[in-house]
């Protein structure tokens, strides 16, 4: 009985929210009442008097060309960091991470806004060389077996350093450009088009497959090398294909919405709760649930006040506490 | 007697510190061989080298004659089952979850129906039936341990490398592991063991050696638990009980012996 409401929960919640979404927004326009009011009258015999017309016709535009691919472009997103949480923490032996924690965020930043500022290589390209080269940097320090601790504060400072390289070429680049860059790295996915999803939803959905296929790997990963080794399987291949999804996931989001952060983090933690920790339900379960979230996440900034608030800043206010929650709960001190 | 793992002039050194220099010892097939000396020796390494953990050493190991390295991922997980001495998790993962992926070599993307069977086969084996569904992290260490020999199970390996198993384990757990390692001698498989504990290593296992100076040792006599041996490798004096067919070794204080 539990395990169907929460299986409900999973795979059935998507389609309400999804939804619900399209009827939600910061001008209070395009309202689920009117929408459903004029769109009866249209198909009935009643019809629709002129300016009913053209409010229902400004209706569909809302819905269809705004609406429609922030909502599709938010679930994608949801689903992508999530699942590249799941993939880090589990690869890294680390509850603590995920792609923001472990500076891979904020390197695919920085060579995504190198890319916008310079415009010599797609940004998508910018942000997923970034990204490699923040994951290369955290894997050689983990490698060197470090613990739970050290590998979130060399994240830190990793993720410090791609920041720094990030405000110089904030520094560098004009106005105009610097406006649209900052807005850009606080996650906002307002900027969301047809066309923007264009970019993003084939890398998305590769990604995420290939996480779906490798899912029961992940946890003979998740037990460390020596004892995967102990059944007789090289980890080193799995290793590769499941980080460089997760990079790839992580990336390809960052150059879309900016950062958003911490959100790869809770996430798995919630699933994990939920289903418990065989990758084998809770990969899927991230993904269904990672994109709904982050639509109520999502539907939230942009109704909750007048003005839209960045997604970014919201996860980061849920994440944070949560991020001490764990730290408290893994009871982790410097003895 | 045949061997089911042979060791020929092995060499590994981590940077300008050797570990092991020339070791040569073959371990005899269905015998309860054990490995005793002092932490830091080399054992665990050695232990590395033979299962194909450890990589970068000079030398030689074969699994029944033929080269670890050319034994294909499948054929390696079906002839050594390897007990690493440190593992963990900090994820919930199910007893059931930690044994399916004992079944890694050989089911590929997904674990198969037979291998659930199994599951239950393994832990009705080991009398751990109740431990089925729990969360393997809030386990007793005794009991992880068990699980983890479990998981060894799930590939029905027919050489059985452990690395200090009765590690952690209570009175209770080390009479019964032993008692299980021995029954498994008896089906017909083999099993090497690294121990610390020579009084429960004399009154199960087969054959001994010792690690000595960066090389291992075998002892020279069955019949009678080689006191001096002993005394060299952990500078330790030791007591000889025999009791019925028994041998009980103890390490006894200094001034015991006199």
């Amino acid at each position: 009985m539990k395990q169907g409401i929460i299986y409900l929960i999973c795979y059935a919640l998507p389609v309400p929210v999804i939804l619900l979404s399209l009827f939600i927004g910061s001008t209070g326009q395009a309202d689920a009442g009117t929408a459903l009011e004029l769109a009866y009258k249209s198909v009935t015999a009643a019809g629709l008097s002129p300016s009913e017309a053209d409010s229902w016709a400004m209706i569909k535009n809302i819905i269809y060309n705004v609406r429609l691919p922030r909502v599709l472009m938010t679930f994608l997103v949801g689903a992508a960091l999530s699942v590249s949480g799941s993939v880090l923490q589990g690869i890294f032996r680390n509850p603590l991470v995920d792609s923001y924690v472990l500076g891979i965020s904020s390197g695919a930043a920085f060579g995504a806004a190198l890319a916008m500022t310079f415009v010599l290589i797609p940004v998508s390209l910018g942000a997923f060389a970034g990204a490699i080269l923040a994951v290369a940097l955290a894997y050689l320090i983990a490698r060197s077996g470090s613990g739970i601790v050290t590998i979130v504060l060399s994240g830190m400072v990793i993720s410090g350093m791609f920041a720094a390289g990030l405000a110089i070429v904030q520094y560098l680049s004009n106005p105009y450009k610097l406006q649209a860059i900052v807005q850009w790295t606080m996650g906002n996915l307002h900027a969301a088009s047809w066309q923007e999803l264009q970019r993003v939803y084939l890398p998305v959905i590769l990604g995420l497959l290939i996480v779906y296929i490798y899912r029961w790997r992940l946890n003979i990963l998740s037990l460390g090398d020596d004892a995967a080794k102990a059944t007789g399987v090289n980890p080193a291949l799995d290793k590769w294909i499941l980080i460089g999804c997760a990079t790839l996931l992580t990336a390809i989001t960052v150059a879309a919405v900016g950062i958003i952060s911490f959100y790869g983090l809770f996430l798995p933690h919630i699933v994990r709760m939920m289903l418990g920790a065989d990758n084998r339900k809770a990969i899927p379960a991230s993904i269904f649930l990672g994109g709904t979230f982050l639509l109520v996440i999502d539907n939230f900034s942009r109704s909750l006040f007048a003005f839209e608030i960045p997604v970014g800043i919201f996860t980061m206010l849920l994440g944070g506490p949560f991020f001490i929650y764990l730290m408290r709960k893994n009871k982790l001190n410097w003895n | 007697m045949e061997l089911a793992i042979e060791v020929k002039q092995l060499n590994v050194s981590y940077g300008k510190q050797a570990i092991l220099r020339d070791v040569n010892v073959g371990f005899g097939e269905r015998r309860f061989s054990v490995l005793l000396g002092t932490n830091g020796s080399g054992k665990s390494t050695l232990f590395k080298a033979m299962t194909g953990l450890l990589s970068g050493y000079r030398g030689t190991v074969l699994v029944k004659g033929k080269h670890i390295g050319e034994l294909s991922h499948q054929h390696k997980a079906k002839q050594i089952g390897f007990l690493p001495q440190f593992y963990q998790t900090v994820f919930p993962f199910t007893v059931e979850d930690i044994l399916l992926t004992g079944r890694a070599a050989f089911s590929g993307f997904s674990p198969h129906r037979k291998d659930k069977v199994l599951v239950g086969e393994v832990l009705a084996e080991l009398g751990l039936e109740r431990l089925r569904n729990k969360l393997f992290p809030q386990l007793s260490g005794g009991e992880q341990q068990m699980v983890m020999i479990g998981r060894l199970l799930m590939q029905d390996p027919e050489i059985i490398i452990l690395d200090e198993p009765t590690n952690h384990l209570d009175v209770y757990y080390q009479q019964f592991l032993m008692n299980k390692l021995k029954a498994f001698v008896g089906e017909g498989r083999t099993v090497i063991a690294i121990m610390h504990n020579p009084t429960l290593a004399y009154q199960f296992a087969d054959d001994f050696y010792f690690m000595l100076d960066k090389q291992v040792v075998p002892a020279c006599q069955e019949a009678v638990p080689e006191l001096d041996m002993l005394k060299a490798v952990f500078s330790t004096d030791f007591l000889h009980i025999p009791h019925e067919e028994w041998k009980i070794v103890l390490p006894v204080g200094e001034g015991v012996l006199r």
